[in-house]
């Protein structure tokens, strides 16, 4: 087969992307592996998993999406696209939910079409699950997703990838290269299928999991920082802030999390979600429930980064989990 | 003398507590996770959840935090730092010390995941609780050492690490001593932070918390532990702790009477570190 494709000669492929695409793909960095931009020779294609997701790529941190100057607005001109390379599956299927959440409804997130219309997406078939990761028993494939354009799988002891392509875009970049441009599609397969949420029942209604376990005790332990957030590869809600300096005034789009109290406060001083325990079942159920409702698509992937990274050991699988339960 | 033996001295002790109504609930560490190896906090309310409490190297948490506002007499089962904490709060009048029985659990030090010490648990020399009301002993031997001497305190360390904060306030929420309603980071007037989270509102945060921390810090190292991006900012805090017992003689947390530096104001106070050369710095 030729689609089988040394590690050296890819990320030559990765190199040859340069000057036209920013590249991006997972650095180890001390303790931790994650997405920056870098040079292919660093990206980390073992079975490492970031410990937050690269989302950031699509839907920056922090972004400025206008300037104010002399009475003129102008939009922010687009840094040249990224290709992205090492997305596991279940970031590739968090990538499907944003695009629903963003793109679907009655408006379009212009910022976010464009980074992904104009970038490259190369995922990385996961060799094994790692510790807490679910993405099984939410009906994913740890080897395959098709929302991105070219999936890398690692040729077992070989320093070599499995490559196919996915969609027109990757097929022509991998094409324009000599080393990569036998590579074939991938074989016509079964979509990916979500099954119900972990066995959930969504046509309950909203109030009727209010009451199906004791939220106050699941939350117990949380402490309410934004990690769970902030590393989640589909959380996605923003608030906007303006700041003036030397008098250019910009309008930024920053990461919000609904763990923070301040993301439902009201002017008037009232807070519909004004315990930790409201705020964490928004967690779960916005996941769960809410966004299945609005897009069709459920808002976890299970890649188990929360339930790695949470300080104090909060297990969202474990709550769903026992709201099935109780639901019986 | 294990953990096996401690924890099931914690249990009979807890279980008698609740069961007596001496205390309305013990907050302490549960059973590991199988994902993780963590022992999550646990507040238990009832003798039966009190079997539930478990005792091992991976109680990791800081757990003082969660005595403040409770309702009633509760008792923690107590790392000599989340004791030290307690005492603290106890002086920072978050907690009134007659509602806190303090359990304190003789520690040979938490480990990460790999079974590796944790940095700050390989740095602290207190094995035992310096306050409490019940103590149970028998932790295993193992080899701790002090602080490191050396710290690179260059700009270049600090923008290095400043680059992989993303700023969630994890290590504010992990604190004991972040008890603030509202964090100067989060309020609006005046605004410290930049409106923006940017590398300036990192190191606005990070500075203003140690300033904060200085001589507050129990050297848990809570922050730095449940930091997922592998941020050190916790040497800018120890600078500060340093300093404090240097110039004032005050650890935070030895006793449950001393207020702490911060509160303490002092007419013929040298305020070294405010000045430099004669001058003010
Ligand atoms: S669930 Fe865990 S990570 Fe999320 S806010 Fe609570 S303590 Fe933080
Ligand atoms: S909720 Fe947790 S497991 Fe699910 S996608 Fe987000 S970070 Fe991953
Ligand atoms: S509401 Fe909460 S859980 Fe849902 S996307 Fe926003 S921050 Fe994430
Ligand atoms: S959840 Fe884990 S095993 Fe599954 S695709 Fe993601 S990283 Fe791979
Ligand atoms: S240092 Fe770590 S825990 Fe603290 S705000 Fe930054 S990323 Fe979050």
């Amino acid at each position: 087969m030729t689609d089988v494709i040394g590690e050296h000669v890819f990320r030559q492929f990765l190199a040859s992307l340069e000057p036209a695409m920013r590249l991006a793909g997972p650095v180890r960095d001390g303790k931790i592996v994650e997405f920056r931009e870098g040079a292919p020779e660093d990206f980390v294609l073992d079975d490492s998993v970031s410990y937050k997701a690269p989302k950031e790529f699509y839907f920056p941190q922090v972004e400025r999406l206008i300037t104010f100057q002399d009475g003129e607005a102008e939009s922010e001109p687009e840094p040249r696209p990224v290709a992205v390379t090492g997305a596991r599956p279940c970031d590739l299927e968090a990538l499907r939910v944003m695009r629903a959440v963003f793109l679907n409804g009655r408006y379009k997130d212009p910022f976010f079409e464009q980074r992904q219309a104009r970038g490259l997406v190369i995922g990385l078939a996961c060799d094994a699950r790692k510790p807490g990761c679910f993405c099984d028993a939410l009906g994913l494939d740890m080897k395959f997703s098709d929302f991105c354009d070219i999936l890398l799988e690692r040729a077992r002891g070989e320093g070599a990838f499995k490559v196919t392509h996915l969609s027109g875009r990757g097929a022509e970049a991998l094409a324009k290269f000599p080393g990569t441009a036998d590579v074939k599609p991938a074989p016509a397969r079964v979509g990916v299928t979500r099954g119900r949420a972990l066995g959930l029942d969504l046509g309950r209604g909203e109030k009727e999991f209010f009451g199906l376990i004791d939220w106050e005790d699941a939350a117990a332990a949380c402490q309410g920082c934004g990690m769970c957030t902030y590393i989640c590869p589909t959380c996605h809600c923003f608030e906007f802030r303006d700041v003036t300096e030397n008098g250019v005034t910009g309008r930024y789009r920053c990461w919000d999390s609904c763990m923070f109290p301040r993301f439902t406060l009201h002017a008037s001083g009232h807070n519909p979600r004004a315990s930790r325990a409201a705020r964490y079942r928004q967690r779960v159920l916005h996941k769960y429930l809410y966004v299945a409702q609005n897009t069709g698509h459920i808002a976890c992937t299970g890649c188990g980064r929360c339930v790695r990274s949470c300080p104090v050991g909060i297990n969202i699988k474990s709550i769903v989990e026992s709201l099935t339960e109780a639901e019986k | 003398m294990s953990f096996e033996s401690q924890e099931k001295s914690l249990r009979e002790l807890c279980e008698s507590l609740l069961r007596d109504g001496k205390v309305k609930s013990v907050a302490g560490f549960g059973p590991q996770s199988p994902d993780t190896g963590l022992s999550p906090p646990l507040i238990a309310k009832t003798a039966g959840n009190a079997k539930r409490l478990s005792w091992n190297s991976r109680c990791v948490p800081s757990i003082a935090r969660y005595l403040i506002g409770r309702d009633g007499p509760a008792a923690i089962a107590a790392k000599p730092c989340d004791a030290r904490a307690v005492a603290s709060l106890v002086t920072e009048r978050q907690l009134e010390r007659k509602d806190v029985f303090i359990i304190g659990m003789e520690c040979a030090g938490m480990t990460d995941g790999s079974g590796a010490p944790l940095r700050a648990c390989a740095e602290c020399g207190t094995r035992r609780a310096p306050v409490c009301d019940a103590e149970i002993t028998g932790a295993p031997e193992t080899a701790r050492g002090t602080r490191d001497a050396a710290e690179d305190f260059s700009p270049e360390r600090f923008r290095r690490e400043m680059d992989k904060c993303i700023l969630c306030f994890s290590c504010r929420q992990a604190c004991y001593g972040c008890y603030c309603e509202t964090c100067f980071m989060d309020r609006g007037v005046p605004s410290w932070q930049s409106a923006r989270p940017d590398v300036g509102a990192k190191m606005t945060y990070h500075l203003g918390r140690a300033m904060h921390l200085a001589g507050r810090c129990v050297e848990c190292g809570a922050c730095e532990n449940v930091c997922a991006s592998g941020v050190d900012a916790r040497y800018l805090i120890r600078a500060a702790t340093v300093f404090v017992e240097e110039e004032y003689g005050f650890r935070a947390g030895m006793d449950a009477q001393t207020p702490s530096a911060l509160l303490t104001f002092k007419s013929d106070d040298p305020e070294t570190g405010f000045w430099k050369d004669g001058k003010h710095d």
